[in-house]
């Protein structure tokens, strides 16, 4: 019967029966081939099946520090940070008011700390006539809920689940409908097109995906404070795994010269989920996001006529 | 014995290398596409329209008559949520499709940065399942048929169209593709399922020429996106 096998099959077939006689040992390096490559230093696999990185995962007790950073950027211990709230108007986020009993805020900025000292008056004033809005309680809502495209730092602020794609060419983030592209060992263009993320280059140095990027519009805000920018933002990212991987670290500084007197700094941690079902997510955000009970939320974006 | 081993696992290793990277050569539609036509209306294989039944002729007749008074809003263009399957496939803006992660198909589309996941080799969740958790693209399953990505659909959303006239579906839609490479062109070729609103299973063929040379842009509602004028058939 065997006589019909053409010449690869004969020497597979001997080589099946060798192998089996050896032990399937033999096939390992087959499905290794099988892998495409990632490019991606093996420290920094942040794509592995199934894995993707939450903003927040709820503390198993009551935690403070969890629940605050719920979608907040971590300020650096001595470096100047990001805005944040002051003690006239603690901000408490829902987990935040659901471990201390209290009743949700919205953001107000505290402009008089030292974040709040390094904006440009322009910037300030924008603050302030948001912190006044909110404090109508109207338009406390970030510009995430609102279904627009976040900008970069802010795109890391969403508490739900980031999934990576690493290919030897770019690394695209997808979080809540919304995906980034970060282009692997090229320079920046000569003139990039002024977009809501920016033109994201990166390298790897070491096991730290090292990201640099410029071309931003200046329709989106760096923070959930709604802090506005010009298209002067320059943002460099620096991802890395720590906790023995458990945790992907993105430490960042932003420097804008046309926002704020000095460049700041801030990070924020996504930590590793293992959920084989769990897929980037598609942007249903503007589907049923109206405002609804008339407290001057910001309109969806919404194109007047179709666009094609 | 240890002599005869090693010779196995050599032969075998170097024979399963070669066939194998053959394989992968050929079961390879990763990279950057972008059509270079569009047509409003879902072209069918073999010509005609549609082969709507009563209950879709009814459909198609009230939404037509609701987009044109306004009483029906097309919120893939209003808002930009997702086309749903076929309407995205007849995008005429670039996507990319990646091969990695292990187990996975992932087509991201420029236009509302829209994303499909293909679940490679691995049954469509229970029809329970299903129902519960409707998407505008659905879910999708597939395994490779030669050089060919199979990919079937189900659990899709009702509030899409087919196509941008309005064409309807019911939630109880079923669609299979079949995607390949045909030289430096991806061919997909769709089978659209849906008794309740169809005579017949139908076909709609589109075709996208690889441009890897093209990086996905930003897109966001109602901005100024990339230039079209490339693609025939688009009218801004």
């Amino acid at each position: 019967m065997t006589s019909g096998l053409p010449r690869t099959g004969h020497a597979l077939a001997g080589a099946i029966a060798l192998s089996v006689l050896c032990g399937l040992a033999a096939f390992v390096p087959v499905v290794a081939a099988e892998t495409p490559g990632i490019g991606a230093p093996a420290g920094l696999d942040l794509s592995a099946p199934g894995v993707a990185w939450a903003g927040f995962v709820p503390p198993k007790a009551p935690n403070y520090a969890v629940a605050r950073l719920f979608n907040d950027f971590a300020s650096p211990a001595t470096s100047l940070g990001p805005v944040t709230d002051g003690p006239d108007h603690p901000y408490a986020n829902n987990e935040v008011a659901r471990e201390m009993h209290i009743q949700p805020t919205y953001r107000v900025a505290d402009l008089n700390n030292a974040a709040g000292r390094n904006l440009l008056p322009w910037v300030r004033e924008a603050l302030g006539r948001q912190n006044e809005i909110v404090l109508q309680g109207r338009n406390g809502e970030t510009r995430e809920a609102r279904c627009w495209e976040t900008g970069v730092p802010a795109f890391h602020l969403n508490p739900g689940l980031m999934h990576v794609i690493q290919t030897p060419r770019e690394v695209v983030l997808f979080l809540t409908g919304r995906a980034r592209h970060i282009w692997l060992d090229v320079p920046h263009s000569a003139n990039p097109k002024p977009s809501w993320y920016g033109e994201s280059v990166g390298h790897y140095e070491g096991d730290t995906l090292v990201v640099d990027t410029i071309g931003f519009n200046d329709r989106t805000f760096v923070d959930s404070y709604r802090t506005p920018h010009t298209d002067k933002l320059h943002v460099v990212e620096r991802l890395r795994l720590i906790d023995g991987g458990n945790t992907l670290e993105v430490a960042f500084t932003v420097d804008d010269p046309g926002a704020f007197y000095q460049p700041w700094s801030g990070t924020r941690n996504r930590h590793r989920v293992v959920n084989p079902n769990a897929k980037p997510q598609e942007f249903d955000c503007p589907a049923f996001n109206d405002d609804y009970f008339n407290i001057g939320l910001e309109p969806v974006p919404t194109a007047e006529k179709p666009e094609f | 014995m240890k002599v005869s081993c090693g010779f196995g696992i050599g032969l075998s290793f170097a024979l399963a290398l070669a066939l194998n990277s053959a394989a992968v050569a050929a079961r390879d539609i990763s990279g950057t596409y972008w059509a270079t036509s569009y047509s409003p209306t879902i072209q069918v294989v073999g010509g005609g329209l549609p082969p709507l039944n009563a209950a879709g002729r009814a459909a198609y007749e009230m939404v037509e008559a609701g987009l044109k008074d306004g009483s029906i809003v097309d919120k893939a263009r209003r808002v930009c949520v997702p086309d749903g399957v076929p309407r995205v496939l007849a995008t005429p803006y670039p996507f990319e499709i990646f091969q990695v992660p292990a187990g996975q198909v992932t087509f991201l589309y420029e236009m509302n940065h829209q994303v499909r996941v293909i679940v490679m080799d691995k049954p469509l969740p229970s029809r329970q399942a299903l129902i519960v958790d409707p998407k505008y693209n659905g879910h999708s399953v597939g395994h490779w048929d030669g050089d060919t990505l199979v990919v079937e659909s189900a659990g899709f959303s009702d509030r899409t169209f087919l196509d941008a006239s309005g064409l309807p579906h019911s939630d109880e839609m079923t669609t299979m593709e079949r995607i390949r490479k045909v030289g430096n062109q991806l061919e997909d070729v769709i089978t659209i399922h849906d008794p309740e609103m169809y005579e017949r299973d139908w076909q709609a063929r589109f075709v996208y020429d690889e441009r890897n040379d093209v990086r996905l842009q930003d897109y966001a509602c109602n901005d100024t996106h990339r230039d079209l004028s490339g693609v025939k058939g688009v009218r801004r």
